[in-house]
């Protein structure tokens, strides 16, 4: 099975191969207000909207800053479509099937969580959206 | 809608059910007692008769009726099939194309001649041809039966496939090397931005290759209602209004599961036996409705049936033991209020579990499939007259005009049919509307110099609330970009969470614009103005 392997919130993870439509950079990022800090935006690509994560600071639930050259790995599955920055990419790996395993080892001592889209998908789910708290500074009407 | 932009429709939609006609005849001349068969032929002629008649297609609609006869004689195997009866019907079909190509309208003597006899044929009805009164002669093809080409089937991956490399085009603009000045005075600059204008418009028409009519996508019912009736000794006739309205296809793909759920529903406990509606002095048919609307930006699908309707007392009983609601409490809920609470996943009313309503999936699935386009269901209910279940969607894919402006680095945009002035905020005020100030709302950074354009708006009540009364509101915004043609796509289901978003504009030249739901903005706490 082929995972491809990136570091995000100073972890090593893996995603499945099948789960990944393209992986694009230089790509204009549309940012959307009322959202958790860790989510980017929205991307057009191909006719389809993306709505774009920081991975790590998703699992780190900090502030995210765009870099530029930055690579984004587009995910698309059971119908939903999801973009995600990780802090590095490793590369493709190549194991036998694990069924059910939660970690591969790759090289000694190293080992890989193997996540799957959902689980990003879900936690992205789990923030609070919209108008959580409205400010008390905000200007008077005309 | 004018006329001819209406008949333009017309003459499309009945050239497919014409030609799902000529397959279905094909089949049944095989199969001659299969009244599923019959049933299909029935529905297809009923739905070329229905739009005529909508049109006053006088010829069409009296020819449509009377091949619908012929056909409910052998659906319901009054008559038995014979093959010369589906010659007749043949050529009924044949005489259809010709009308329907005229407008109706017969404009030679040989083509009356067909009519007058073809008419007089059916109008004497089947038991005739049993009892052969009746010879049934193919018609000579007439050369303009064989129609140009006016369409073909494309797969919708090859049309995404299209978009994506027609958007990879667009995105080559980006790297186009330094241009030196001779290469510019010499033309090269100009004729590059023709080039990439030309790119995006190729673009956003095939982003509308993506848009499917409501006609279309309720022809994927007929079958399973049919079905599903039969199953159920019930009879069921489906009728659609508003066929022609278009909607993204991906949006109407994720509607065909909790559709087929309603359907279920309304087939398994609304629409009584036929027995049981002639005893309550209705039609033994029932009837299920799709009706589709367009509201401003909204998209608006209704699906009901006229059967028994909701059982009250079910819903009452959760309230009482679920909710803990005094009879007092129940009596003094608002109807949209108790109706909501079949949604909640704990309700249930089904006395039994049958084949097809006990699927395990519920009304609150089909509320989060609409929830999750960005839509909400509202259900409404009458005893003995039957139950309707209200889609609103927020947007479709589909064209709208939009106003479009800055909040810091959000660009956002508001159809333009809501906007009723712009100004800058040093105009006089021409009203006391309250004025939100986004960049406060949307947590934008303050700067010390206050907005400096107010955008006002005149909000028409819910259609479908009491609440019919306007309201005044306005909002402050940093720089108005201007009016823009927009794609709209639906929001998805992370931003559908923030409730204020009612869609993803796409501009011609492919940047993205957030649709502001400014409808939510009157229910905000007050300080926020």
């Amino acid at each position: 099975m082929e995972w491809f392997s990136f570091i995000a919130a100073d972890e090593h993870l893996g995603i499945e191969t099948q789960y990944i439509y393209r992986v694009v950079d230089d790509v204009k990022i549309t940012p959307v207000p009322l959202t958790p800090s860790c989510y980017m935006g929205l991307l057009y690509y191909r006719g389809e909207l993306f709505d774009v994560v920081h991975l790590g600071n998703l699992l780190r639930q900090e502030k995210a800053k765009r870099k530029d050259g930055e690579w984004i790995i587009l995910l698309k599955w059971s119908g939903k479509k999801l973009g995600f920055f990780p802090d590095r990419v490793r590369g493709l790996v190549w194991v036998e099937d694990q069924a059910g395993s939660q970690r591969i080892h790759i090289e000694e001592k190293e080992t890989i969580r193997l996540i799957t889209p959902d689980l990003i998908w879900n936690k992205l789910l789990e923030f609070s959206y919209g108008y959580s708290k409205i400010p008390e500074n905000i200007q008077p009407g005309i | 809608m004018d006329i001819q932009k209406y008949q333009k429709i017309f003459s499309q939609e009945s050239e497919k059910y014409l030609k799902e006609l000529d397959d279905l005849l094909m089949a049944v001349e095989k199969d001659l007692f299969n009244t599923g068969l019959w049933g299909d032929i029935h529905g297809k002629v009923h739905s070329v008769k229905g739009m005529a008649r909508a049109l006053s297609l006088e010829r069409i609609t009296v020819l449509g009726h009377n091949m619908e006869e012929w056909c409910k004689n052998f659906q319901s195997e009054t008559v038995k099939a014979h093959p010369d009866a589906v010659q007749i019907l043949f050529n009924g079909v044949e005489l259809l194309r010709l009308l329907v190509a005229r407008s109706g309208e017969i404009d030679s003597a040989e083509d009356q001649r067909w009519y007058t006899h073809l008419m007089s044929q059916l109008k004497k009805g089947p038991e005739e041809l049993a009892a052969g009164g009746i010879q049934a002669k193919p018609t000579p093809m007439k050369e303009a039966s064989i129609g140009k080409i006016d369409y073909v089937r494309v797969k919708y991956d090859l049309i995404e496939e299209l978009l994506g490399l027609s958007q990879e085009i667009m995105l080559l603009e980006k790297s186009i090397p330094l241009l030196s000045h001779e290469q510019i005075s010499g033309g090269l600059k100009t004729w590059i931005d023709d080039y990439t204008s030309m790119l995006k418009g190729l673009h956003f028409r095939l982003a509308q290759l993506r848009l499917m009519s409501v006609g279309d996508f309720a022809d994927l019912f007929v079958k399973t209602i049919r079905n599903l009736a039969q199953e159920n000794g019930r009879k069921v006739r489906f009728e659609v209004i508003g066929g022609e309205i278009q909607a993204d296809i991906t949006l109407l793909e994720r509607l065909r599961e909790p559709f087929i759920h309603l359907i279920r529903n309304s087939i398994a406990h609304g629409i009584e036996p036929p027995e049981e509606r002639t005893r309550s002095g209705k039609d033994p048919e029932g009837k299920i409705t799709l009706e589709a609307m367009r509201e401003r930006e909204r998209l608006i699908i209704k699906i009901g049936d006229d059967g028994r309707g909701i059982d009250r007392s079910a819903v009452e009983k959760y309230f009482r033991e679920k909710r803990s609601m005094s009879d007092d409490q129940i009596s003094r809920i608002s109807e949209e209020e108790f109706f909501d609470a079949i949604i909640s996943p704990e309700f249930t009313s089904a006395s039994e579990t049958t084949d097809m309503s006990g699927r395990g999936i519920g009304m609150n699935v089909v509320a989060q499939a609409i929830e999750f386009l960005g839509g909400r269901l509202t259900i409404r209910s009458e005893s003995l007259k039957g139950t309707e279940f209200i889609m609103r969607l927020p947007v479709s894919l589909s064209i709208i005009h939009t106003v479009t402006f800055k909040i810091g680095d959000y660009i956002l945009s508001i159809p333009t049919s809501d906007v009723e002035s712009i100004q800058r905020r040093e105009a006089p005020s021409s009203g006391g509307a309250p004025c939100y100030d986004l960049r406060g709302l949307l947590g934008v950074k303050e700067n010390q110099e206050r907005s400096p354009y107010i955008l006002r708006f005149k909000l028409a009540g819910e259609k479908y609330t009491k609440e019919e009364m306007e309201t005044e509101i306005a909002v402050a915004v940093d720089s108005v970009i201007g009016n823009k043609r927009m794609m709209v796509m639906p929001i998805g289901e992370i931003l559908s969470k923030a409730k204020v978003f009612s869609g993803v504009g796409i501009m011609e030249n492919g940047d993205v614009s957030i649709l502001f739901d400014i409808k939510n903005l009157p229910t905000l706490p007050n300080n926020s103005r």
